[in-house]
């Protein structure tokens, strides 16, 4: 069946224009938080808990009044009020479990007092002179101990509410099944059963958390925050301090969900508050290590089983997730796990999810970009791996076979939505054929896997694996964001947007997509985003929803103003609309006259039929059409060592029509790297007592130049009806598929699964060492 | 302490502490690109050149620049014209959130200075101190063989 | 910032010196590890910039280079940095990025010495000699610099012998910008395809870098084709190693192996 895949001729749409911003940053100009000087700002430093568990018994900071400290607080001085960290919509579905300042850590590294000084070495001074008498308590380091019978309550606060049986340290539970696995299993011809794990990785963004509070000359709250949510920020700070706030995001220096809840806000507002005075925060590197968040690490065992042709039956994913010591973003991540993996083998007679999230006293978990799907899929997509090897059947073949197509649906849409039931969809757009066919055409693997895979004498091994993934685009009937547009008398336009550019390029893309409606260029669109007081309302950076929530929005933002321009022309040329059209920058008459937007609205301003045009629209998603990835990797495995080098990286994916093909490449190298990072690099390690000893960059280690070979990109030919110009999303899913890929590809080289990430060298090479001699 | 230091081609008298990171003066004088992103010489974003030199400013004493010249990223920054490496970088998106690009860019311009014709991997080396989270590297690459190539042919 | 009382600038070792002396006092040559001090006792930094201590001196049988100069200084000089058949210039290259070998001086590193260092082994495998003043000045094997664990005294000058013989250096890390998890130097001369002379350096062990002699002996006057599973066997066995965040004894002593055996093939190549 053929399709027209992109509708209309794009000039703006679909093409690299360079961001709007871009200038100020390879200049240097100071656009991040921390860049800005507020005269009579204090520093503000939070001092913490060296336990992981452990009651404030008296906490006396007299001493620690030192000159230039303008004020210390505790659990005493702030509000107590019981809330959550996580950056999401009203209400949310994470626990309330979390206080501004508690009189019980619960981690090392939880906050204990804020000190806000002249500067920052008086605040270090001052810090380390308020007494703490702690009550040490036991501490559960090991998430798979949390729900033991002698492990100690973290969560005996009796205002907590949202959290499934905090007694147990539970945080969140969820479990559903369609069919019955049990029984499908027993009639399949092959299985498998396995537990894979994967870790806290952090995010490790070049900026830390940082934010500034200050009265503006009217007295009004604000706050400059580096965040993706500054909506949900506004409204969680208004109902911490009873205060009403403005909330502004400047450039922000990443953040890849580790923005997507409060850190340093609440800190600032209340020095403020307290003060009168402009307070400035701004995260060590060890901090925003140690003291943010991570992502959530879990532990799944996969039971599937499929026939001798192929047939993938039933799948069970049962998992264990670590929230650490508070929950924000406990049950969703969980959930995402299964809602953005088991819809891809949507032909499957039974499948059932669910298990537990559970508290311990460890840095607390939150949203990592993939947001639950890259835990899920790197144990479900391993477990594939696992099977087809079993059936005889190349992973690739296996795959395809058993995934989800244009047309087609999976009943988990309706089921599994955040932290709720989720709304049904057909899938309209599913490129996964030519993902697959097309991408193993590219990366030649019917040809690399012919290739002898062991080199005994110069003791290399080299290895090709293959990973599918879905994601999603925003949360459906829950996501909405809105644009305003509004035009200026010299033809340009101001495009507002609550929608928040974290280095993603959204601003730029938001432009590009109203230029296309209205027949101008991006460069006669000056964009401003992510103020709660000047721009409409946005949920944030998240969930993959920019482009498709808010592009929707400023796509009806755009057509609405094209509406009001050609109405307001055909009121001046006295002809009617039908006869008029948008053309570069002017509306044209089909009688041969035009007149350009500037002269237009020169006219509307002073002399005719005066008013300004200016238009709103907000979009809610209904549904959340999922892009589809699949990945090829090469490894490398130096068998004298076990280190294991990605060589070529490619990823073949489905993103609908991207909307700026730079950008949009970008996200996919960028996830893609973190996902390598997950795999391979990065790995935390706690002591005894609970510290994170890599906690900086110099011991928890990124990948950097040179370690990964090559990543590539292509884009399938696709076009989702329901985006804007065909566009679905991009920023997540790229996350998804290294760990499987490169799982899957060692053990192609040399016969040995991993089930753990990160793969340490040190582990694999004991494996060979086992298994080779 | 006083010190002179010549910054971006301006001289500066100016009392500082004793013990006072570079960076620190850098930012404080109003040169906001030098970033500070991590505390342990281990990320390159506070990359500043001394001398001709990319180096660490955030662990670099100020009172060790006494009576040297400083060059940050404003310093190779025109109002007006975009030098080929900001250039480059803007065409192949290798800007995302920005926060390493400022040491990226001082760096590459030491680059291009010794070797004017730099392969990927003599790119790769180079700008190794330079940790970026957003881009996973392929983009500068891309950027900075463009930017060696427009420069050689300006 | 660091929160000292004063930072100084002498012109002379001696005065360098005496001033050293004073309590909470520390030299700073270059001074990226310094940089990274948290003690709040320091009062007082020296620098050592202004001693004339940049130098590379080449001499008939020997270089002679200043503590202060710069590890980019080391890299960038024709003669000195194709020392050991280029061994210098590979050497140095995997040490850390462009931003740090300017900034770190080969004194420094030494004087520090930390146990990931890469200068020290790799200057070890050379086989260097390090003068230092502490009062007078003193010569000696940086071995025994090392082992001795003289402190408070002033580095001035490194003096590597013009060797013939060809050296590699292997060091695996976590990542490509990482120190290591374990480093290792191997200098051989050779008779034909046998072993005249062998020095072998181990670092990171995590401890410091460390001549194993028992190797060297093992593989002197043997055929260097012929050796690399024996003689990888017997630095597993004898090579002490530890446990940190990076990397277990048993691995670092499985890497010692590993690396000692890429060593010999590549010294052959």
């Amino acid at each position: 069946m053929s399709r027209v895949l992109t509708k209309e001729k794009l000039n703006v749409v679909n093409t690299p224009v360079e961001k709007v911003d871009g200038k100020a940053l390879v200049r240097g100009k100071p656009v991040f938080t921390d860049d800005f000087d507020l005269p009579n700002a204090l520093t503000v430093k939070i001092l913490r808990s060296p336990h992981a568990h452990a009651i404030i018994k008296s906490i006396d900071t007299s001493a620690a009044m030192i000159e230039g400290v303008a004020c210390i607080l505790t659990y005493k001085d702030v509000p107590h009020v019981i809330y959550t960290r996580a950056g999401q919509g009203y209400p949310e579905p994470s626990p309330y479990d979390t206080f501004i300042l508690d009189k019980k850590v619960r981690y090392v590294g939880d906050a204990v007092a804020i000190i806000a000084a002249e500067n920052e070495n008086i605040a270090e001074r001052a810090m380390k002179l308020i007494k703490v008498d702690y009550e040490i308590l036991p501490a559960v380091l090991d998430y798979e101990h949390a729900q033991d019978p002698e492990a100690p309550v973290i969560h005996n606060e009796p205002e907590i509410s949202g959290a499934y049986d905090p007694k147990h340290n539970i945080a969140s539970h969820y479990e559903m099944e369609i069919g019955n696995v049990e029984e499908e299993l027993k009639k399949c011809d092959y299985t498998v059963d396995e537990v894979y794990y994967t870790p806290n990785q952090s995010h490790a963004m070049m900026e830390t958390h940082a934010a500034i509070s200050y009265f503006d000359p009217n007295g009004r709250l604000t706050v400059i925050t580096s965040t993706q949510v500054p909506f949900h920020a506004r409204r969680i700070l208004n109902r911490l301090f009873g205060v009403n706030c403005r909330v502004i995001k400047p450039r922000i220096g990443g953040g890849f969900g580790g923005k997507q809840a409060l850190h340093v806000e609440p800190y600032v507002v209340a020095v403020t508050l307290k003060t009168g005075r402009p307070a400035k925060c701004v995260y060590t590197r060890e901090e925003t290590m140690t003291a943010s968040n991570t992502r959530h690490a879990m532990r799944f065992r996969v039971r599937a089983g499929a026939m001798k042709d192929g047939t993938l039956k039933a799948i069970e994913l049962w998992g264990l997730s670590n929230t650490g010591a508070y929950g924000e973003h406990a049950l969703t991540v969980f959930m995402v796990a299964g809602s953005k993996t088991l819809p891809l083998y949507n032909k499957v007679k039974a499948v059932k999810f669910g298990g537990d999230v559970v508290y311990s006293n460890t840095e607390p978990a939150g949203a990592f970009r993939g947001y639950g799907a890259p835990q899920g899929m790197f144990a479900l997509d391993s477990a594939l791996d696992e099977l087809a090897r079993k059936i005889g059947m190349d992973p690739i073949t296996f795959k395809l076979k058993n995934s989800i197509r244009e047309g087609e649906t999976s009943p988990i849409f309706k089921i599994m939505g955040e932290g709720r039931e989720g709304v049904e969809q057909i899938i309209r757009s599913c490129k996964i054929e030519e993902c697959a066919i097309e991408g193993a055409k590219i990366f030649n693997w019917y040809e690399k896997i012919k290739k002898p895979r062991i080199d005994m004498k110069n003791k290399i091994a080299h290895g090709y694996g293959v990973a599918f993934a879905m994601q999603g685009s925003s949360i459906p009937a829950i996501d909405m964001g809105g644009a305003t547009l509004k035009m200026n008398d010299d033809g340009t336009f101001n495009l507002l947007v609550g929608a928040t550019d974290l280095g993603t390029g959204s601003d730029t893309i938001l432009a590009q997509i109203a230029a296309e409606v209205l027949h101008t260029t991006v460069d006669k669109i000056t964009v401003y985003s992510s103020d709660t007081d000047i721009t409409p309302f946005d949920k944030g950076a998240y969930a993959s929803s920019t482009t498709y929530v808010s592009g929707n929005a400023v796509k009806s933002a755009a057509e609405k103003m094209k509406k009001e321009i050609l109405k307001a022309a055909s009121e001046l040329f006295e002809k009617p609309v039908e006869l008029l059209d948008l053309e570069e920058d002017k509306v044209v008459c089909e009688d041969g006259r035009s007149i350009s937007f500037s002269e237009l609205q020169t006219k509307l301003f002073y002399t005719f039929n005066q008013r300004q045009l200016e238009v709103t629209e907000s979009f809610v998603s209904e549904v959340a059409p999922p892009p589809y990835l699949v990945s090829f990797a090469e490894v490398e495995i130096d068998m004298e060592t076990g280190k294991v080098k990605v060589v070529d990286f490619l990823n073949y994916i489905d993103c609908g029509v991207t909307i700026n093909p730079v950008l949009a490449r970008g996200q996919v190298e960028g996830a893609s790297a973190q996902g390598i990072g997950m795999a391979l690099f990065e790995d935390h390690i706690m002591d005894r007592n609970g510290r994170l000893i890599t906690d900086d960059f110099f011991t928890y280690k990124i990948p950097a130049r040179g370690d990964i070979g090559k990543i590539e990109v292509r884009f399938a030919k696709s076009y989702e009806p329901t985006g804007p110009f065909g566009a679905k999303s991009v920023s997540e899913i790229g996350l998804d598929t290294p760990g499987p890929a490169i799982a899957n590809a060692i053990y192609d080289a040399l016969g040995i699964r991993m089930r753990r990430l990160p793969i340490r060298s040190e582990e694999l090479f004991f494996e060979i060492r086992k298994k080779y001699g | 302490m006083k010190v002179n230091i010549k910054i971006n081609d301006r001289n500066y008298s100016i009392e500082i502490e004793p013990g006072e990171m570079l960076l620190e003066t850098l930012r404080k004088l109003g040169y906001k690109g030098v970033k500070h992103a991590c505390s342990t010489a281990s990320c390159g974003a506070c990359t500043v050149q001394i001398d001709g030199k990319p180096v660490l400013s955030c662990s670099t004493f100020t009172a060790a620049v006494d009576g040297h010249e400083v060059k940050t990223v404003e310093g190779f920054s025109n109002e007006g014209v975009l030098s080929e490496i900001q250039k480059a970088i803007l065409e192949e998106g290798a800007s995302q959130c920005g926060f390493c690009i400022p040491g990226l860019v001082v760096t590459a311009e030491a680059l291009l200075k010794e070797n004017p014709d730099p392969n990927q991997e003599e790119i790769i080396e180079y700008l190794k101190g330079n940790l970026c989270r957003c881009t996973g590297y392929e983009s500068q690459t891309r950027a900075i063989m463009k930017a060696a190539k427009a420069r050689r042919e300006r | 910032m660091l929160n000292i009382k004063e930072y100084v600038n002498p012109d002379t070792v001696q005065s360098a010196y005496e001033i050293g002396q004073m309590p909470n006092s520390l030299y700073v040559s270059g001074g990226l590890m310094v940089s990274q001090i948290k003690s709040e006792r320091l009062e007082r930094l020296i620098d050592l910039k202004s001693l004339d201590l940049d130098y590379i001196r080449e001499e008939e049988e020997y270089f002679k280079i200043g503590a202060n100069t710069k590890l980019s200084s080391l890299i960038s000089h024709p003669s000195f940095s194709s020392l050991g058949e280029n061994f210098v210039k590979k050497s140095i290259k995997e040490i850390g990025s462009v931003q740090i070998r300017n900034m770190a001086t080969v004194g420094g590193s030494i004087a520090f010495r930390l146990g990931w260092s890469d200068v020290i082994t790799i200057f070890m495998t050379i086989g260097s000699q390090v003068e230092i003043y502490n009062g007078k000045f003193q010569k000696m094997d940086l071995e025994d610099f090392i082992s001795q664990k003289i402190k408070g005294a002033i580095i001035t000058e490194i003096t590597v012998p013009k060797i013939e013989s060809k050296c590699v250096f292997e060091k695996f890390a976590k990542s490509n910008f990482d120190i290591a998890t374990l480093n290792l130097g191997l200098r051989v001369s050779l008779d034909g395809n046998f072993i005249k002379e062998a020095r072998i350096v181990a670092g990171s062990r995590p401890m410091i870098s460390q001549r194993i002699r028992e190797v060297e002996e093992f593989v002197t006057g043997k055929e260097i084709d012929k050796i690399s599973d024996e003689a990888s066997k017997l630095i597993q066995k004898v090579i002490q190693t530890g446990t940190d965040l990076r990397a277990s004894a048993e691995y670092r002593k499985a890497l010692s192996g590993s690396l000692l055996s890429k060593a010999l093939r590549r010294v052959t190549q």
